[in-house]
């Protein structure tokens, strides 16, 4: 196990390295020239030039990812655009209203979701299963944005008839909960949790139905189990076990932000600055931002596979 | 699984070997027709795999609603335009005077006095917050969607067919070139790499591509990067699902039959591979192509794709997306609009899966 870990985070940090370096290249070649844009109409050709020295952009490329790499090692990277700040305080902003978007909306996925797509194996093949699978497929085949406006107009047109003064767009402060802070909070959560839905209903759903023809169930029920502790004590538990890889998967997205529910929304979470980013050129943002979503799926496969072992023994790492 | 499949390599090829060497007078005994194989031929014909699987589709309700639905849209995106810019009176402008359908029914046509009406006679759909007809920037976003779909399907098949193939065949370098490059696509995440090219070579590819004239001035130029950059992600997953397929063909006695009559590698692969690959490729396109369609709007809608004069259902969403409060009609258009083209094209992709796998049916 020991060993295992030590493996897996050695060739986390190649992955993210090789992600960072792909990033670096990408930018390095890019054609927006970030000094350029953040001079402006103040553009001359000398303080262009010193500019340029200064942030150490005139160096060839394996002294500036050299140079990335130390700051980075330092925590002292800068961004371009911002008033040199640092890209820790940038991250610092974005990453908290990112991560309680996403944990909230992963509570309640899972709350849901599972629930649902047992109750649809259960009853499977009756009225309910079908109406929560059409829903399910339904969810599943949407981008997130296309449910994030659905939801948009329905408050507005809901903001309209009843004469109430619901939030469209923005969030409030992190992690507060006043009754205006929750207003602002609801409607996004709800529509990630739509997105993770449909996923884990139809992945539950699916793995209950293997577990349900086991001949183990059979065995449970011959010898006279009720049917709860049959479904709950015998499948339920043993359904779990594929789920459990998707959930640290998702665990791992946390920090990740999720682009259109915040691009929606108007959330100025961790994808809204990365999209800034991108736009304005801001090359250590960026490089810090793509490294961290690598970061994030990397360490949700890793918690993904020692969370099955915990969960099916029989599982070794190695 | 990495060591059965190389034990899977390993035993075969000694098998064959050998038998390579009888091969050619098997062949020439092979291609003088028998009279048994005479009386099959008489016997009524039965369906073939694909015979059988069509005809699975067509009694599949959904599908054909679906397979309707998508036709209907990519007629409509391409004549209705023309057909569009027909029909209406002549509109007395603020700006420019009389002007007819063929001017104000253009994407492109801003009329300011006419801004966020709701449908009428002369706007079928209304128009934008800057009098710019929205059916006829719908049409045109949908020409947009369809076509960036087209141009990553042909690069993700082509190149994922061909690296497919190559790994599953073959095995040796390009298998292990595909396995480390697809583990690093996974890791990276796709959406977020897309928009790290478009957004880094976006603009300098606007400024080249505007010297073509049919890219020109619209804005549409970057769509060819937004379309390099979503194939550039896909065609790995595609080239993984081929490999496998292709090396499960390859261990099968009808390639071993033909490999011992003395077939060249290019024609097993060409003649007796590719045919049996059609209904993995077929359906993967398929469900490509709804995460493809998903993928230029949204990075349209996060203003790094086609940008203003042009038109696409992303851009729509995103410029309409401030007015959400006052005229929720703006946004939901081109969103029910998106809805429609991805559900139909996913169920479709489902409908596939099911009758041309019937093996993996729940």
């Amino acid at each position: 196990m020991f060993h295992f870990l030590v493996r897996r985070f050695i060739g986390a940090i190649f992955v993210v390295m090789g992600v960072s370096f792909i990033t670096f290249v990408i930018g390095y070649f890019t054609p927006i020239d970030p000094i350029r844009q953040m001079m402006g109409q103040h553009y001359t050709y000398a303080s262009w030039l010193v500019l340029r020295h200064q942030y150490g952009l005139d160096l060839p490329w394996y002294q500036q990812y050299y140079n990335f790499l130390v700051h980075f090692a330092h925590f002292d990277l800068r961004s371009i655009h911002s008033q040199d700040r640092l890209v820790l305080d940038i991250l610092k902003d974005g990453v908290p209203i990112s991560a309680e978007l996403a944990s909230w909306g992963l509570a309640l996925t899972l709350l849901l979701g599972i629930p649902a797509g047992v109750i649809s194996a259960v009853k499977a093949n009756t009225w309910i299963d079908t109406s929560n699978m059409i829903l399910a497929l339904i969810l599943y085949a949407l981008p997130s944005f296309i449910i994030a406006v659905f939801a948009q107009v329905i408050i507005v047109w809901l903001n309209v008839h009843t004469g109430s003064s619901w939030p469209v767009a923005n969030w409030g402060t992190p992690w507060h909960y006043t009754w205006s802070d929750l207003q602002y909070k609801i409607v996004p959560i709800v529509v990630y949790a739509g997105a993770g839905y449909a996923y884990f209903a139809r992945l539950a759903r699916t793995s209950m139905l293997e577990v349900l023809n086991q001949d183990y169930i059979r065995t449970a029920r011959a010898k006279g189990l009720v049917e709860h502790v049959v479904i709950y004590t015998h499948a339920l538990r043993n359904a779990l076990v594929p789920l459990i890889t998707s959930i640290g998967l998702a665990i791992g997205l946390l920090i990740v932000g999720s682009l259109f529910i915040e691009r929606i929304f108007n959330i100025q979470g961790i994808a809204q600055i990365t999209i800034n980013a991108v736009i304005g050129g801001d090359y250590p943002v960026i490089q810090v931002t793509a490294m961290l979503s690598a970061l994030g799926i990397v360490l949700g496969n890793l918690l993904s596979d020692v969370l099955y072992t915990i969960v099916d023994p029989r599982i070794k790492l190695s | 699984m990495d060591k059965q499949e190389k034990d899977f390599d390993a035993a075969p090829s000694e098998l064959l070997i050998p038998t390579e060497d009888i091969t050619p007078p098997a062949a020439g005994v092979v291609r003088t027709p028998s009279p048994e194989i005479e009386g099959i031929r008489e016997a009524p014909r039965s369906l073939s795999p694909f015979q059988e699987s069509l005809k699975r589709l067509k009694r599949d309700k959904r599908a054909i609603i679906c397979v309707g639905t998508f036709l209907f849209l990519i007629v409509l995106a391409i004549v209705g335009p023309p057909i569009y810019q027909r029909i209406g009176g002549i509109y007395p402008s603020d700006l420019e005077g009389p002007i007819g359908p063929g001017v104000y029914h253009q994407y492109y046509h801003q009329e300011l006095s006419q801004q966020d009406q709701l449908p009428s006679a002369r706007y079928w759909l209304g128009t934008d917050d800057v009098g710019r007809d929205i059916l006829a920037r719908l049409m045109q976003g949908l020409l947009i969607s369809l076509a960036v779909a087209f141009l990553v399907e042909v690069v993700d098949v082509g190149l994922g067919l061909l690296v497919g193939l190559l790994a599953g065949f073959y095995g040796g370098w390009v298998d292990q070139f595909l396995a480390r490059f697809t583990d690093l696509m996974f890791a990276f995440p796709s959406l977020l790499f897309s928009i790290l090219l478009v957004g880094v070579f976006g603009s300098s590819a606007n400024a080249f591509f505007s010297k073509i004239p049919i890219f020109g001035d619209s804005g549409n130029a970057r769509l060819l990067v937004v379309s390099g950059a979503l194939a550039f992600t896909t065609w790995p997953l595609m080239a993984r699902y081929v490999r496998g397929q292709t090396l499960q063909l390859r261990e099968q006695q009808f390639i071993e039959a033909a490999r011992a009559s003395g077939t060249s590698d290019f024609r097993v692969i060409t003649r007796h591979i590719l045919p049996n690959l059609f209904s993995i490729v077929f359906i993967a396109s398929t469900l490509n192509i709804a995460s493809t369609i998903i993928g230029e709007a949204g990075i349209s809608l996060l203003g790094l794709g086609v940008t203003d004069p042009g038109s696409s259902l992303g851009l729509m969403i995103s410029e309409a997306l401030p007015l959400t409060d006052s005229n929720p009609w703006e946004v939901l258009v081109p969103t029910i609009i998106l809805t429609i083209i991805v559900l139909a094209v996913s169920f479709l992709g489902d409908s596939l899966r099911d009758a041309f796998d019937p093996r993996s049916r729940r």
